[in-house]
Order: structure tokens, then sequence, then C-alpha cells
């Protein structure tokens, strides 16, 4: 009997353990993914190290690197501990992990400030990057010189909170657009679309050249969500997205109302009819190959992929023009996209002086614009030239009326269901990979998600 | 009778049982008290921040919210994965340690065969796997359109990733189990089966009655180890679709609202406490139903 007790009791203990590293230890398992890449040893005698965590992105890398040897040789008593990490997910577990044991001195955030509650959110879940600076975890920058270097509008939008500077964004990219092979439109006579009639014209006119008209990486979903941010910030509200979003949360507007299935079903059209065979099993890592390639005419991409693309094949001549979701050519006219690599400065890390040097460092313009030009990004701070064609012809003319994509804008309910999290409204779940037949019917689950995940 | 001398000496082993104990209570047993514990409060993953006990409501917001058809999806998930892989797992691994036993000729070069993929780890496995089962280019779509004249999305589609995945982990671990079986096996003593012989028995029931009762010990050890592993697997699903297209398990949303979902721990907390109970219910079962099968001759 005793040894039966016993048993049973090693085996509850075991599984309670297994079952505990899957869960509470507060980010223990984090921390073992990264460190591994510092490019530098802590051995740097008397000099005082700065450490910054950033993802891995190997253009970005590359001019951070140049970055911080140039601001090392012009401060001999500084260091710098540059550490990546996987992006996305895995870099989000790493900042955590470093934030929380003060192990940091400046830290990468994948975009500007997004997603505060408002009044009009109640239950809205509080983002990371705001509980950090209500926890003093965040250095306020507003007194700072080099703040002054950035576009004012830009740090208004992505970098401030409650009246403070707390944040640097460094770029914005395009994400709503499509990259076409100049080549291929040039052969067949075919221009850049400026209304949907003319736009679906050209995929059928592709077609029936035999040519696929629009590759995506399916396999990875977030893809898919691009051209739906062109859709949405064109179709939603008339065209005032932030209207329609306020307007879902009182009840005013609805994920079924005509609007709402009007985006889901303009985006089931280029799914069923105009993009590549087996699309849901590319990923995201050998698309830009299938477009440099010739495979399809257009690639459904943000506009940081550029640089990809033109490394995938040196030769190809190719563009950038927003998804043109309505029949207004005007209004079509102009990209939707969001913030991209943001600075905060740690309060409570390890050097925090030295961290604000190389902050007053990088916002040199001559030291920004290495970035800027190996990152591919749409500068934050004015008069910065960055000698790219793409950048000057192709993103320039599309600029005017700069929208942030609905990922950006959306500020979710807690606990919402599948089809509406991750502030996406997942196409990838209609037929024919997914259940369902019609965008109607998506749409009207995800009003029911909607409103089940309604604060109690 | 006194390996550590007399008076205060007597103390000693009890002394160095302490060490690993309290490295046990530190590094185990209190992180998942705590997890029981913070599973009723709206503790952050952020220093400094408050924590106050708030009742039940992590588990209604497991059981009784927005997403919590995804929830049951994930627990019923969960127990699929558990039965087939504990099922077909054990139920190859001892097909195969039974034909390895046979001494046939280079039983060493299959025995690493099938333990490979133990040793690969479960990154390479699912690289291996994403490329086999590359929708666009894999070997394994070739197969089926030339076989069929059909093509699969595998790991990116809705119906069919989830079976892939099982498929996957059973390949993978097909040869731990394997290894188990055979040491059982191994130790059956030969005399058994000669005695067997003297009164007649054939070879099914020799395995049935000699064989079977005999390795017991290593089909308990066997369950349980796929039950509890089957049912705590995410890495497999992290590495193949990321728990996309239908794909989560319990112990997959654990990691992902712990690591990936806001910096509340109470909800993940509750998920885990609900993972636990679940796998301790089906521990206990299958406990009393194998031990009841061993014997001793």
């Amino acid at each position: 009997m005793v040894k039966k007790i016993s048993a049973l009791l090693l085996t509850g203990a075991l599984t309670l353990s297994l079952a505990a590293c899957g869960g509470g230890n507060n980010g223990s398992n984090a921390s073992t993914s990264e460190g591994t890449n510092s490019n530098t040893t802590k051995s740097s005698g008397e000099k005082k190290v700065v450490k910054i965590l950033h993802w891995k992105q190997e253009n970005i890398n590359k001019a951070m690197k140049e970055i911080n040897d140039a601001f090392e040789a012009a401060n001999p008593d500084y260091k710098v501990e540059y550490s990546t990490t996987g992006p996305d997910d895995e870099y989000k577990q790493a900042q955590r992990a470093r934030i929380t044991a003060n192990d940091v001195d400046i830290m990468a955030d994948l975009s500007g400030m997004r997603l505060s509650p408002q009044d009009w959110t109640p239950g809205a879940k509080v983002p990371d990057w705001q509980q950090w600076i209500d926890s003093g975890l965040i250095a306020d920058l507003s007194g700072q010189g080099f703040v002054k270097n950035w576009n004012a509008n830009d740090i208004e939008k992505a970098g401030t909170y409650n009246g403070k500077v707390y944040a640097i964004p460094t770029g914005k990219v395009a994400m709503s657009g499509l990259f076409y092979n100049k080549q291929i439109f040039e052969d067949n006579g075919l221009k850049v679309p400026t209304t949907w009639t003319e736009f679906i014209q050209l995929n059928e006119d592709l077609k029936a050249k035999g040519i696929t008209p629009i590759g995506v990486a399916g396999k990875d979903v977030w893809p898919l969500k691009l051209p739906v941010f062109a859709l949405q910030a064109k179709i939603l509200g008339g065209g005032d997205q932030q209207k329609w979003i306020e307007g879902v949360w009182k009840g005013e507007t609805a994920y079924n109302d005509v609007e709402a299935v009007e985006v889901l079903d303009k985006m089931k059209t280029l799914q069923d009819n105009y993009m590549i065979d087996g699309f849901m099993g590319i990923d995201y890592a050998s698309a830009p190959a299938i477009f440099a390639t010739g495979k399809v005419a257009m690639l459904a991409d943000g506009s940081w992929d550029a640089p990809t693309i033109a490394t995938a094949n040196p030769d190809l001549k190719f563009g950038y023009f927003p998804v043109p979701a309505t029949e207004d050519a005007a209004k079509n006219a102009s990209f939707v996209g969001k913030y991209d690599v943001t600075w905060y400065v740690a309060e409570k890390g390890p050097n925090k002086e030295g961290a604000l040097k190389w902050m007053e460092f990088f916002s040199q313009p001559e030291n920004y614009t290495k970035f800027v030009k190996a990152a591919g990004f749409i500068p934050t701070q004015d008069n910065i030239s960055t000698d790219s064609e793409f950048i000057d012809k192709e993103l320039t003319p599309y600029l005017g009326d700069f929208e942030l994509a609905y990922e950006i804008m959306m500020i979710n309910r807690t606990n919402v269901g599948e089809h509406l999290a991750a502030e996406g409204v997942h196409t990838e779940y209609l037929a024919p990979g997914g259940e369902f037949k019609t965008a109607q019917e998506l749409a009207d689950v995800q009003q029911k998600e909607w409103e089940a995940a309604a604060p109690k | 009778m006194y390996p550590f001398g007399k008076g205060i000496y007597r103390y000693v082993p009890f002394l160095l049982l302490l060490i690993p104990l309290l490295l046990y209570v530190v590094f185990y047993f209190g992180p998942s008290v705590l997890t029981v514990i913070y599973s009723f409060t709206d503790v952050k993953n952020v220093p400094g921040s408050s924590m106050s006990f708030v009742g039940l409501d992590n588990y209604r917001d497991v059981f009784f919210s927005g997403n919590s058809g995804e929830r049951w999806r994930s627990i019923i998930n969960t127990l699929i994965f558990m039965f087939i892989v504990t099922i077909v797992q054990n139920g190859v691994a001892l097909f195969v340690a039974v034909l390895i036993n046979q001494r046939l000729k280079g039983d060493y070069f299959y025995r690493a065969v099938f333990f490979l993929p133990v040793v690969l780890g479960v990154a390479v496995v699912a690289l291996i796997w994403g490329m086999m089962f590359d929708p666009m280019s894999g070997p394994v779509n070739m197969l089926y359109e030339w076989l069929f004249g059909y093509k699969d999305m595998f790991f990116a589609s809705f119906s069919h990733a989830f079976g892939y995945i099982i498929f996957v982990q059973i390949w993978m671990y097909m040869g731990y189990s394997m290894l188990i079986f055979l040491s059982g096996l191994q130790s059956v003593p030969k005399d058994l089966y000669e005695a067997g012989y003297i009164d007649g028995t054939n070879k099914w029931q020799s395995f049935r009655h000699i064989t079977f009762p005999l390795i017991a010990p290593s089909f308990t050890v066997n369950m349980l180890l796929s039950i509890i592993g089957a049912m705590s697997t995410f890495d497999i699903i992290l590495a193949t679709t990321d728990g996309k297209f239908n794909t989560r398990t319990m112990a997959y949303d654990v990691y992902k609202e712990t690591f990936r979902g806001s910096l509340e721990m109470g909800l993940p907390s509750a998920l885990s406490v609900v993972q636990f109970l679940i796998i301790l219910v089906f521990v206990i079962v299958a406990l009393k139903q194998t031990r009841k099968r061993e014997v001793e001759y």
C-alpha cells in the first residue's frame, strides 16, 4: 500500500513539475534563447558597457555594427554589447526577460507606441511598453537634445506617452503594396492600376497570357494581412478607419457590416482567382525568390523586403504600388504602413548615461543616414537623402496621406476568438483552405466572437 | 551497521540529502506550487507591479470567455494526440522490439536507425519533415501526385496538419519506447521459453503468456512516459505549424499565453493547473490498469 501511494505521489509530482515547466516560472525559458549572439565579451577592462537588444535582420544588423564601431571609436571609454535574437515572438520573449532583469540599456521595439487603451475601450489589455513605462522601467527622453533631430510629428505619433517622449521611431515602412515586375508589365503593355476595376482587369489580362498574377507567403499567414490593410484603410468607415474601429467598440459598426464584408470579399476574390496555386504552402523566406525569378508578376509584401528582392535577382526591375482598394483613384493613391524599429532607453539598466550617449550619436544625421539606407525605411528625420531609387521613385509618390495599418490602430478585446486574434481578420479561414465558403459566413462568426469577448 | 559513524555523524546522510531536496524544492516543487497560487491572482511579469487575488476569474476566462471554444478544442486535441500517440507509438515500438530481439543479422544497426530520431532532437526533426512535407517542392507531395494524382498542404492544411504532427511525434519517439521494450525483452530468462517449448506452446502463446507478463514493467514505464510526454508536448507543434491550422494543444496554449500573450501570468497559470489535473487523472487510471498486469516469477 505504501509503495502504491508513494508511486502515485511520485508520478503526481513528476507531472506537476512538467506542467510547471510549460508555464509559471516567469520567463526563465526565454533567457536561454538569447545572449549567445553578443558580438563582444565583457572583458573590456575599465570600459563602460552599453547593452543593446535587437532582433536578427541581416541588412540592419550590419549597419548597426558599423554604427557601434564608429561610436566606440568616437567614445573610447565605451563598449557596445549588441545582441540579437530571432525576430517577432522570440524577440518579444527576450525583451521581457531583459527589461525585467534590468539587463539592457537600449531596446528596440517592433513598432512605435500603439494599442494603448482609450476611454472607449473598456477592459482592453495594457500593452507591454505602457506597463513598462508605468512601472518606471523606461527612461524619459523629453529633455534630451537629440529628440529635436527627429520629425516632431513622428515622435508625437509613435514615441510620446502622457505628454512625454519615451521612444524614438527610426523609420516607417509601407505594408499595403504589391511589388510588380516591370519587365512583365512592359512586355504585356500593362500599367499600374489605380482603381479596383483596373486592378481586376490587370489580373485577368495576366491570366489570359498564362502569367500567374500574385504571389503571397500564405504559410506564415500574416503576409495575407498586408493587402487586407489597404482594403481596410480605404473601405472601413468610408476611408476613416479610426471611426470604424471606435464604432465597433461602441456597437455602431460591426465585423459583418457591409464595409467589413466588402473587405473580406475583395480579398477572397484575389485569393480564389489571382493568387498562385498553393499559396498557403509558401513560406515567407522563399516568397521573394518566387517573385524575383518571374514566376509571378506581383508579390504582396512590405516595402522592407525590397533589399531582399534586389539581392535575390540584381537584374530585376521592380516597382511597388498600393493595392487599389476602391473605385476612387485619388483615395487609393497612398500607402498604409507602420513605424518599424523603435528605440527605448531603460531607466534602470546598468548604464543609462552611456545609453543616452549612444542615442545622441545614433541621432546625428550622418549616422542615422547610414542606418536608414541599410534598413530601407522611409526616414523619420527631415532632410535625409537615402539615395534609394526605390524609396524616391516608388514610395515617395504615395506617402502624402500615409496612414497606419489596421493592426497598429485596432485595439483588440481581451480573449477575442481566433478569427479576430492578433489584430487581424484572418482571410486564411476562407475556402478552399479554410472552412468558410463565403465572406459573409466568416464575417458573421467574427462579429459573434467580438460580441462574446465583450467585457462582462 | 553505522556506515557514517555514531553520535552526531549519524546525521550526515540526512544533511547530504538536504542538498538535492533543497534544489528540488527551489527549482521544481516551489514553482509548481506558486503556479497554483498564481492561478488565483492577477500577477504580472513586471517588477514592482501589484498583485491581488481575483478568485476564480482566470478559470472563468479559460472556460467561459470569448475564445473558450478554442480552449476546449485544445483540450480535445490534447486527448486525441495523447491516445493516438500512446497506442500507436507503443504498439509499433513493441512490434519492432520483438523483431529486433529475434537476434536477426544486423540488429545493432536497426536499433541505431530506429533510435536515431530521438538523438536528432525536435528542431532537426521539424526541419527534416518541413522539407519532406513542403507543399511546393517536397518529395512526399511528388509521391502523392504520382500515386494518387493529389497534392496536400501538409502543415498548412486546416484538416490534415494535426495528423501529420502526430505522425512526426510518433516517428521521433518510437525508438525510445522500443529501447525500453527491448531491455525488458532481453531480461526475460531463456529457460522459461524452453519450459514452455517442452509444454508445447506455439509462438503466440509464448508471447502472450511468458513475454507479455514479464515485460509488463516496461509496458508501465512506456505508457506513463508517452501519456505524460504526449500531453505536455508543445515543442514539435511550435516548430512545425506554430499552433496555426487547428493544431493547438493545452501545452502549446500554456507556452503561448506565458511567453507571447499579455504580461499577465494568471491565465497561463490557470491553464497549467487545468492541464496538470487532466494529466493526473489519466496517469492515475493508466497506472492502476498497468500495475494490475505486473507479475513476478
